[in-house]
C-alpha cells in the first residue's frame, strides 16, 4: 500500500479513538486540500530547508543529481530532476528531506492498527483516508477484511470518485463511510476540485442502497461554498439517503500549506478562507431546520 | 448564572450547581483571600522555664504542641461551613511551627495517609480510653514516655478545638452565624460522627490539626469514609444531595489557600494532599457512591485542585464513573488522575499485603500507593541517568571503552551492577536504626524525631506504645524510587543502535562527541534525535530495555529485604527533580545536550512521544509495573481542542479503558493549552485560578516560579504531539 502516514489516537476521523491510515493518490485537486502530499500517486520528496544542518549527506547519495551543493554549502534541490528514489530521505539526519510515501504491505499496516486495539472500545477502530484511499481498492478491501475479522471497527473516508464495482465488497466490510461531499453545484465542483462528473453522488446513492452507513462531511471554505444554495443541496442529497447518520461541517484550515510549500507548490492558504462562526451557524441552521443532525466546531480564529 | 467564574478552557463550560455563597467562598479562596496570613505568624515562640533544654525531646515536643494548640491564631472565614485552620507559616516549611529563641526545633512528617476512620466511628473520647489503657500497660517500660505523650497530644487537640468552639460561640451570640459549625464542633471529633455534616467536620478538624502541627497527611478514600453517613442521612431524609454537595464543597474550598511569597518554586498550595475515590472495599464490593460523584461535581464546578483526586478505575468500574472522570478531566488543571486497581491489587498482594488490606489502598498524599493509616512510609529518590553517566560510562572519559564494553550486553550488565550498588547504598541507610530486644528479636527503631500527633492517627501506634517512626504502624516502607528512567533507557538504546547495531560511530568517538557536548557533530545529534524511536513511541526494542532495566531494579530492591523492620519496594518517580538534576547532567546519546530538562516520572523524554498518547501508554505498560509496588506515574498532556465535545469525552474514556486493559499503574492527564500558559506567564493577574498538574501535585500556574512554569509549558507543547491532528482529506 502507498501510505503517507498512519496516525494513532485520532478523535476526528470517525467515532471513538481511531487509527487513521492515509493513502497516496487522489483523482481530485481541491484548491483547499489539507493533505497535498497525498494527491499524486507517486513518490515525492518533502523538503524543509529550515531543518537542514548542511551535512550534504543527501548530495552524496543522490543518483540523479537533483541534490547538489548550493549556496553557503546548503543543498540545492532541483525537483524536476528528482526521480523520487528517496535515497536522500533515508540519510538525512534531521528529516529536512522526507519521503511523502512509504510502501507497506497490508499485513504491516494491519500490525500498526492492531497496536491500539485496547483503546478502540465499541465505537473506535481504523479509518482509511487519504488522498482517495479507494484508488488502492484491492488492498483496502483486504485491510478492511482483516480488521473486520479481528473485530476492529472500519471506516473509509472518501471523496466518492472511485470504481463503483468496489461497492458490494465495501458493503460487507465497512461500518461507516465518511463522505467528503465537496459541493452540490456542478460548476463549482469542477472549478475548485477538477471533478469531471457526478460519480460521487452516484456512488453515494449506490453505497447507501447497499446498506452502508455514512456521514456527510462538508469542508467549509469562506467565499466558496458556505452559501445557502450549497446548504440546500446538502439537505436535498441527505433526503435521498436512508443510511446517512448526520452531517459534519469542517471549517477550512490552512494546515496543508507547510506541506504544500515543502512539495515546492504554490501555497494558497489564507486566513480569509476560514469561515466565521456566523457562516457556520447559518449553514448549520439551514440543515437543522430540515431536521438533519449537524455536528461542527465553530472556528475560533475569526 | 453566577457572579463568580472559574478558569475554563475555551470551548468548554463549567456547570453551576453550588449556591452563590459557596461559589463566592471558592472564588475568594482561589483568589488568595486566605492563607497568606500564615506569613504573619510563622511559629509560636516558646517562653519556657529554665530546664527546658534538659528535657527529653518527646517532652519538649509535647510542650510545643500544647503551645500551638493554645496560641495559634484562630481563623474563621466568612461563610465557612466547616471550621479549623492551619495558620502558622513554619508548617509550610515542613516543621513543627514552634520556635525556641527564634529557632525551629522539630521537623514534621509527610508522605503518609492518616487513619480518619477510627476517629469518625469512635471519637477522640474513645481513643483517649484506649490511650489510657496503653499507658497503664506500658507503665515502667521504655514505651511509657510515648504512651504519656499520646495523652498529652489528645489534651492539646481538645484545647485547640475548644478555642474554635469559643470563637464560634462569640460569633453565634453576636448574629446567629456559624450555629451549625458550633453545634458540630461541640460534638466532633470528641464523639463519633452521627451525620454526614459531622463526619465532614470531624475529618476536617483532624486534618487541619495535623497540618497546623506541620504534617502533611494524605486524606485517603474520602468516599469510602463518608459515603455511609450520607446514605444514612439521605435515607432518613435529614439531608439532600444538594446540601451534601455544599458541605463537601467547603472541605475542598477550605483546602484551597495561597501561601506563596516565599522562595518556593513548585507552587503555593498549603494543603495539596491527594485523595482517592472509587474502587472496591475490603470485601471486594465497589465503593463508588454519592460522595464519589459529589467530589467530581465540586472539582468540575470550581476547578479547585488543592486536593488532587485519583480515581481507582478497574475493568469493573461503573460506566458512569468512567464518564464523569473523563468529563472532569477534560476541563484541565490535571485535578483528576487515575489508578488501575486491577494491576495495583495484584501488585500489592504479590508483595505480601493481605488481600483485605490491599483492597483499601490509597496514597501518601501524593501518588505513591500505601495502606492508609497503617504505613510508615518514605521514598528515596535517585537519578538513574547520573549513575549511567558518572559511574558506568565514567563521564565518557575512559580511553578504550570498546575493551570494557565489547557488546551491548556487557554495557547493560555493567550498568545493572552499578544500579544494584546504588540500591544497596539506599538499603544501608536504614540499617543502623534497628533496635533489638535482649533475645535478639526485632523490637522497632531507635526514637528519632518526636511525632505523636501523626502517631495518634496511625493504627497500631497507640496500642504498641511505639510512635510512627519507631515501628508503631503495621507496615514500614522505604521505597527506592528510580528517576531519569526514560533517559537512561534512551541512552542505552541509542548506544545499542548507533554503536553496536548500525555501526554509525565507534564507542570511543561517541564518548568524545558527548564529552564535547555534540559540538561539531550536529548531524549525528539530529540523526540520534530524529531517526530512532525511543521509549514512549511504542518501539518494542526500546521498550524492552526499559522492561529489562526495571526488572533488574526490582531485583535489587528485593535483595534488600531482611525479614524484619523496613521493606524496600520499588517505585518510579522524579516528581519535579528533573529540574534540579538537569544542571549536573552531561550530554546524552539520544541527542540531548548537557543540562537539558529531561523526562519526568515514568514518562517519555520530552519530544520523543511522536506517535501520540496511545503509543505512550503502550510503551509504559510494557514495563514490569507489577513490580513497582509503590507506583510508577505516567504523565499525559493533551490539548483542550482535542478533547472537546462528546467525542472528546469518549476519547478519554477509551484512553482510560486502554490504560486499565494494558496494565497501567497511575496516569495523570492534564489538558493544557501552551498558548494559554504563556499568556498566564505574561499576565498572571488575569489567570489566578488556572491550575496545572505539576507532578504528583497541582499548582495554580501563576504561583510557580519561571523555571517551573517553563517546564510545564514545555511539557504541554510536547503534549500537542500526543495527538493525531485532524487529518481529514478535505
Amino acid at each position: 500500500m502507498r501510505v503517507t502516514e498512519i496516525q494513532r489516537f485520532c478523535m476526528h476521523d470517525g467515532p471513538g479513538v481511531r487509527t487513521a491510515v492515509f493513502l497516496k493518490g487522489c483523482p481530485l485537486r481541491c484548491e483547499w486540500c489539507h493533505n497535498p502530499e497525498t494527491q499524486s500517486p507517486g513518490q515525492e520528496i518533502l523538503f524543509y530547508p529550515s531543518r537542514c544542518v548542511g551535512c550534504l549527506s543527501c548530495a552524496a547519495v543522490c543518483p540523479s543529481g537533483a541534490l547538489r551543493r548550493g549556496p553557503e554549502g546548503r543543498p540545492a534541490y532541483d525537483r524536476a530532476a528528482c526521480k523520487g528514489c528517496a535515497a536522500c530521505a533515508s540519510v538525512c539526519p534531521s528529516k529536512a528531506l522526507a519521503a511523502a510515501m512509504t510502501e507497506m504491505t497490508v499485513e504491516q499496516v494491519f500490525e500498526v492498527i492492531g497496536r491500539d486495539r485496547a483503546f478502540y472500545g465499541n465505537d473506535g477502530g481504523m479509518t482509511l483516508s487519504g488522498g482517495e484511499p479507494l484508488l488502492q481498492g484491492g488492498e483496502c478491501l483486504k485491510l478492511l477484511e482483516k480488521c473486520r475479522e479481528a473485530g476492529i471497527g472500519t471506516a473509509v473516508e472518501t471523496c466518492g470518485f472511485f470504481d463503483p464495482s468496489l461497492i458490494p465488497a465495501l458493503a460487507s466490510r465497512t461500518d461507516l463511510l465518511l463522505w467528503d461531499y465537496k459541493d452540490s453545484d456542478d460548476g463549482r465542483l469542477r472549478r475548485y476540485t477538477g471533478a469531471p462528473d457526478r460519480r460521487d453522488v452516484e456512488n453515494l446513492i449506490a453505497c447507501d442502497r447497499a446498506g452502508i452507513s455514512s456521514v456527510l462531511r462538508c469542508v467549509m471554505v469562506k467565499g466558496v461554498n458556505t452559501g445557502r444554495d450549497r446548504a440546500e443541496g446538502v439537505v436535498s442529497l441527505f433526503g435521498r439517503l436512508i443510511n446517512c447518520r448526520y452531517v459534519e461541517l469542517l471549517p477550512y484550515h490552512p494546515f496543508g500549506d507547510s506541506k504544500a510549500a515543502a512539495l515546492g507548490r504554490e501555497t494558497r492558504g489564507d486566513a480569509s478562507l476560514i469561515p466565521s462562526a456566523e457562516d457556520m451557524d447559518n449553514f448549520a441552521g439551514i440543515l437543522a431546520g430540515s431536521n438533519i443532525r449537524v455536528k461542527y466546531r465553530r472556528s475560533k480564529s475569526v | 448564572m453566577s457572579e463568580y467564574g472559574f478558569y475554563t478552557p475555551e470551548g468548554f463550560s463549567r456547570p453551576v450547581r453550588l449556591s452563590e455563597t459557596t461559589r463566592r467562598f471558592a472564588y475568594e479562596s482561589l483568589g488568595h483571600k486566605y492563607g497568606l496570613d500564615t506569613k504573619r505568624v510563622d511559629a509560636v515562640e516558646l517562653d519556657v522555664e529554665p530546664g527546658f533544654d534538659d528535657l527529653p525531646p518527646l517532652e519538649q515536643y509535647d510542650i510545643a504542641v500544647r503551645r500551638i494548640a493554645e496560641r495559634a491564631p484562630v481563623r474563621i472565614c466568612d461563610g465557612e461551613r466547616l471550621s479549623g485552620a492551619a495558620t502558622l507559616g513554619a508548617a509550610i516549611r515542613h516543621a513543627v511551627p514552634v520556635s525556641l529563641k527564634g529557632n525551629i526545633i522539630c521537623p514534621s512528617l509527610s508522605h503518609l495517609t492518616a487513619d480518619f476512620d477510627t476517629v469518625l466511628s469512635e471519637g477522640l473520647d474513645s481513643m483517649r480510653a484506649e490511650a489510657e489503657k496503653a499507658l497503664s500497660r506500658h507503665a515502667g517500660t521504655a514505651r511509657e514516655a510515648f504512651a504519656r505523650s499520646v495523652i498529652n497530644t489528645l489534651d492539646s487537640f481538645e484545647i485547640w478545638i475548644g478555642r474554635y468552639v469559643e470563637a464560634l460561640e462569640t460569633a453565634c451570640a453576636r448574629d446567629g452565624s456559624f450555629a451549625a459549625n458550633l453545634r458540630n464542633l461541640r460534638r466532633v471529633p470528641k464523639k463519633p460522627a452521627a451525620s454526614f455534616y459531622e463526619a465532614c467536620q470531624s475529618v476536617w478538624a483532624c486534618f487541619a490539626f495535623l497540618r497546623l502541627c506541620g504534617n502533611w497527611p494524605g486524606i485517603g478514600r474520602i468516599d469510602r469514609m463518608l459515603g455511609k453517613y450520607l446514605e444514612n442521612d439521605l435515607a432518613a431524609g435529614t439531608l439532600t444531595l444538594g446540601e451534601a454537595r455544599e458541605i463537601l464543597a467547603h472541605f475542598f474550598i477550605k483546602g484551597c489557600e495561597w501561601v506563596c511569597g516565599g522562595d518556593y518554586g513548585s507552587g503555593d498550595a498549603q494543603h495539596y494532599q491527594n485523595l482517592v475515590i472509587g474502587g472496591v472495599d475490603a470485601d471486594g464490593k465497589e465503593v463508588t457512591n454519592h460522595v464519589t460523584y459529589l467530589v467530581l461535581d465540586i472539582i468540575e464546578e470550581t476547578g479547585i485542585s488543592d486536593f488532587p483526586t485519583t480515581v481507582r478505575l478497574s475493568s469493573h468500574s461503573p460506566e458512569a464513573l468512567l464518564r464523569r472522570t473523563a468529563e472532569v478531566t477534560r476541563l484541565g488543571g490535571g485535578t483528576v488522575a487515575v489508578y488501575n486497581e486491577d494491576l495495583i491489587l495484584e501488585t500489592l498482594t504479590s508483595f505480601g499485603y493481605p488481600l483485605r488490606e490491599a483492597r483499601e489502598f490509597a496514597n501518601d498524599g501524593c501518588w505513591e500507593v500505601q495502606i492508609p493509616g497503617a504505613t510508615d512510609f518514605g521514598y528515596i529518590p535517585f537519578d538513574s541517568l547520573a549513575i549511567l553517566q558518572h559511574e558506568t560510562l565514567g563521564n565518557y572519559e575512559s580511553d578504550e571503552p570498546e575493551k570494557r564494553f565489547p557488546d551491548f550486553d556487557s554495557l547493560f550488565e555493567a550498568y545493572a551492577s552499578d544500579l544494584d550498588k546504588a540500591v544497596k547504598r539506599i538499603g544501608g541507610m536504614f540499617r543502623p536504626a534497628y533496635r533489638f530486644g535482649e533475645d535478639g528479636s526485632f523490637e522497632g527503631f531507635a526514637p528519632s524525631v518526636p511525632c505523636t500527633v501523626v502517631s495518634l492517627f496511625e493504627r497500631g501506634c497507640v496500642r504498641r506504645g511505639l510512635s510512627y517512626l519507631e515501628g508503631g504502624p503495621e507496615y514500614r516502607i522505604r521505597s527506592p524510587h528510580i528517576g531519569g528512567l526514560a533517559d537512561t533507557v534512551n541512552s542505552l538504546y541509542a548506544l545499542k543502535k548507533a554503536v553496536y547495531d548500525d555501526g554509525l560511530v565507534t564507542l570511543s568517538d561517541f564518548f568524545r562527541i558527548l564529552r564535547d557536548n555534540w559540538e561539531g557533530s550536529e548531524a549525528l545529534r539530529r540523526h540520534m534525535l530524529n531517526n530512532y524511536r525511543y521509549y514512549g513511541a511504542d518501539n518494542d526494542e526500546a521498550d524492552a530495555i526499559a522492561a529489562r532495566l526495571l526488572d533488574r531494579f526490582a531485583d535489587s530492591c528485593a535483595s534488600l529485604e531482611t525479614g524484619y523492620g523496613y521493606r524496600f519496594p520499588a517505585g518510579v518517580s522524579t516528581f519535579g527533580r528533573q529540574l534540579e538534576w538537569a544542571p549536573g547532567r552531561l550530554a546524552a546519546p539520544h541527542g540531548r545536550k548537557s543540562g537539558e530538562v529531561l523526562a519526568a516520572n515514568c514518562s517519555p523524554t520530552p519530544g520523543t512521544d511522536t506517535l501520540g498518547a496511545t503509543a505512550v501508554v503502550r510503551s509504559y505498560c510494557k514495563c514490569p509495573l507489577k513490580r513497582m509496588v509503590t507506583g510508577a506515574a505516567l504523565d499525559i498532556r493533551l490539548l483542550p481542542s482535542s478533547v472537546e465535545g462528546e467525542d472528546g469525552t469518549g476519547a478519554l474514556v477509551s484512553l482510560f479503558r486502554g490504560f486499565v486493559a494494558l496494565g497501567g499503574f497511575f496516569m495523570q492527564t492534564d489538558i493544557a493549552d501552551p498558548a494559554v500558559l504563556r499568556e498566564a506567564q505574561l499576565h498572571p493577574e488575569d489567570h489566578q485560578t488556572l491550575s496545572v498538574r505539576v507532578s504528583g501535585w497541582n499548582a495554580r500556574f501563576v504561583t510557580l516560579n519561571k523555571e517551573w512554569q517553563d517546564m510545564v509549558i514545555g511539557q504541554a507543547e510536547g503534549g500537542s504531539k500526543s495527538f493525531g491532528a485532524t487529518g481529514s482529506c478535505g
